[in-house]
């Protein structure tokens, strides 16, 4: 793909993909609905009350959070891998989805350390998005505080990994001395969720997005020039501490947003920025942050399709699914492709 | 020279073929002597009563077990006079128990039922506990805590040198009771919990008569559970109509409901209810997703349950979707989780299992409101 007018079509497939994968996805589920019950629920004229309470309040607010989840996952994924130039960074490197983790393990099993306190917390479905939030941007500070005293960049990178270390020892010393119904229930937290957002939660959740989305399209020129080395882009004039700064709370918004209210979704913010290059077959971040966009939300409407069983009464967690579904098709690009590009 | 190693090596198997023979016929003779305990529904413990001493059984320790425990309890001042094979048994146990570490708050009641709860000196967890005698005996620190959970701290139990600690395990790995046992302090594990019907599991308060020397007084305890249990069954088939029921509430994305096998299931079919769920098969819970719940019960009567939610206000605010259940919309909802002791315990999860006649007359009484008039709800609430 070289010039603009491949990339305008492989956009306009790419949305018309989207599209499809986005009705399939509202339509499949456990409760078999017919299509026709399906458009019928969506535009409320039908007359089961079960299937339109289904299709408008759960299967498609979940379509839409994983949308959500997706891109913006695929964005903070692009953003950590070009600045620190590192294939291997995805959207948790600076402990984001371990500062959540704490956060959240601080409200379900502080009870069993604090006392009866914290019960109250447990049943509210915001203590849990505020004590993730919370938590992501405490550790995001401490790192950001650490980082503007160091020069280079791989440092942030070490510094965020040590603070998902402390976070983590934390999270086990309270998960020790929790009951098994609160263990349950963190565990259940770190599997992922897409459903069950009411729609005033996605309201706030996009709001924040949209913000973290802004700074990052922002940072397009900044990133590509990143990609040139530090002192490459010094000289042709990018204030790099400004630069790098917009680009880490760019990712913590988005990140930190989506684990609050998702929870710690593993494989795609690392996955698709790759996908994305290889497919594309460029570095160019006003092409790949577009297509990350539709990328990321593609592939996350496909896994939580496979993630409802359809016709099952069961489920799977989303986390089981973007891993299984999502590293074979890497391995299998990367193979084809002989090499990484990036 | 070879002959004489064949011969040698012939008689060698024939000693052993003979000696291992001999051994079982003994064993077999043992075992064929005892007088068995009566029980009518427990299946997992089986106790044998010989002249001086008893063996007690224990066949599903955990589901699916492979293995089975064999203990033999000698009455304290028989101890000196017998020699047993140790080999045989597990552990041999002086009873009566005089000290006693149990270690599942479903455990409590059989002590209490046999007004043995004075020989409790360890218990891990014990804000959990709500029965008022056990929980004056630990304010007045007769009773050891002996940490969280499953992570029973070794060194204490040790120190408290009980007589036996009643364990339960979700399988045969557990290391503190393997120290435990190590250190020659003898550990049960108590199967109650795998038993699949309500009755069944509350026989097992005969496995503490064992324990204590009071197989009449558990006897009696239990015939009287059974009959009131029974009695009430027989109340509640006189209805006709069957109100609709189902439980639970979610995780995240999953919610859990009791599969029709269940003991719950049981209870619910029991007290004259329709279970929605009650032609599922399985162990362990079912894990549902939102949509199959909601297209099968928003229209159902009464929602039984609703997981650690206490009131209908926590419920809508841990999500909406549950306000659009017909049960929430006419606030026919009940739960055990606002019946709680002392310190916070919730008592259904200590005492529910011992008394299910007292369970199936709450569902009853709330399937059924016109049956059961002079009773009150024990364990349920309505959800405030």
């Amino acid at each position: 793909m070289t010039n603009q007018y491949t990339y305008k079509t492989a956009f306009i497939l790419l949305f018309i993909v989207l599209l499809c994968c986005f009705i399939i996805n509202i339509s499949l589920g456990s409760v078999s609905i017919p299509l026709e019950g399906v458009f019928n629920s969506f535009f409320g004229t039908s007359t089961n009350e079960s299937w339109r309470y289904i299709i408008q309040n759960y299967r498609l607010p979940k379509a839409i959070t994983a949308v959500l989840v997706g891109s913006g996952l695929g964005v903070s994924g692009l953003l950590m891998q070009t600045l620190f130039r590192n294939p291997l960074a995805g959207p948790f490197v600076l402990g984001i989805s371990s500062g959540a983790s704490l956060g959240v393990a601080l409200v379900i099993l502080g009870s069993g350390l604090f006392g009866g306190a914290f019960a109250v917390l447990l049943t509210s479905k915001w203590s849990v998005v505020i004590a993730a939030s919370l938590g992501s941007f405490l550790v995001l500070l401490s790192v950001l505080i650490v980082s503007s005293r160091v020069r280079d960049t791989m440092a942030i990178l070490i510094i965020g990994l040590m603070f998902a270390s402390i976070t983590g020892a934390i999270v086990g010393v309270l998960s020790y001395f929790s009951s098994a119904a609160q263990l349950q229930r963190y565990v259940f937290w770190g599997f992922g969720s897409l459903g069950n957002l009411s729609w005033q939660e996605i309201l706030v959740f996009s709001g924040i997005y949209t913000l973290g989305l802004i700074l990052s399209i922002a940072s397009v020129k900044a990133l590509n020039t990143l990609l040139l080395g530090d002192n490459y882009a010094k000289s042709l004039g990018l204030n790099l501490k400004r630069s790098r700064l917009f680009i880490i709370v760019a990712t913590s918004l988005l990140a930190g947003t989506i684990t609050a209210f998702a929870g710690p979704i593993a494989f795609i913010g690392l996955a698709i920025p790759h996908l994305t290059r290889l497919v594309f077959n460029t570095s160019n971040h006003k092409i790949l942050l577009p297509a990350v966009i539709l990328f990321g939300s593609v592939i996350m409407l496909i896994c939580d399709t496979i993630a409802q069983i359809p016709n099952s009464d069961y489920t799977l967690p989303i986390n089981a699914i973007t891993s299984l579904v999502g590293a074979p098709i890497v391995i299998w690009l990367l193979v084809r492709k002989r090499n990484l590009m990036f | 020279m070879k002959i004489i190693q064949l011969k040698s090596l012939l008689l060698v198997l024939f000693i052993c073929t003979f000696s291992c023979k001999q051994e079982t016929k003994t064993t077999k003779e043992i075992k064929e002597k005892g007088v068995a305990l009566n029980l009518k529904h427990a299946k997992g413990f089986a106790v044998k009563t010989f002249k001086n001493y008893k063996v007690l059984e224990i066949f599903s320790p955990w589901p699916n077990a492979d293995q089975s425990y064999t203990y033999a309890l000698v009455d304290r001042t028989k101890l000196e006079d017998i020699t047993l094979n140790s080999d045989e048994f597990d552990a041999v146990i002086p009873i009566p128990i005089q000290r006693i570490v149990v270690t599942s708050t479903t455990h409590l009641p059989g002590l209490e039922l046999l007004e043995e709860d004075q020989k409790l000196v360890g218990f891990p967890g014990t804000q959990y506990v709500s029965s008022e005698n056990i929980r004056t005996r630990i304010d007045n620190n007769e009773v050891r805590e002996l940490g969280k959970n499953e992570g029973v701290n070794t060194e204490v139990v040790l120190e408290l040198r009980p007589d036996v600690v009643i364990a339960f395990g979700i399988d045969g790995n557990n290391s503190t009771m393997e120290t435990i046992k190590n250190a020659n302090i003898p550990v049960i594990y108590n199967g109650d919990w795998v038993e699949d019907s309500p009755l069944a599991k509350a026989e097992w308060i005969k496995f503490f008569g064992v324990l204590f020397n009071k197989e009449t007084q558990a006897e009696t305890v239990y015939n009287s559970i059974e009959t009131e249990y029974l009695k009430a069954k027989t109340l509640a088939e006189q209805v006709e109509e069957k109100p609709s029921v189902f439980s639970g509430a979610m995780y995240k994305d999953v919610w859990y409901m009791p599969n029709g096998t269940s003991s719950e299931a049981q209870l619910l079919k029991d007290a004259n209810a329709n279970y929605l769920w009650k032609n599922t098969k399985g162990a362990g819970s079912l894990a549902l997703n939102f949509e199959t719940v909601f297209n099968t019960a928003k229209a159902a009567k009464i929602w039984i349950n609703p997981s650690i939610y206490r009131s209908y206000k926590e419920l809508e605010s841990a999500n909406a979707h549950y306000t659009k259940f017909d049960a929430f919309k006419h606030k026919n909802i009940y739960s055990m989780s606002n019946t709680k002791g002392a310190t916070g315990g919730v008592l259904y999860y200590e005492l529910g299992q011992a008394r299910p006649d007292l369970v199936l007359k709450d569902l009853i009484k709330i399937c059924h409101p016109e049956l059961l008039q002079d009773y009150d709800l024990f364990f349920f609430k309505k959800l405030n």
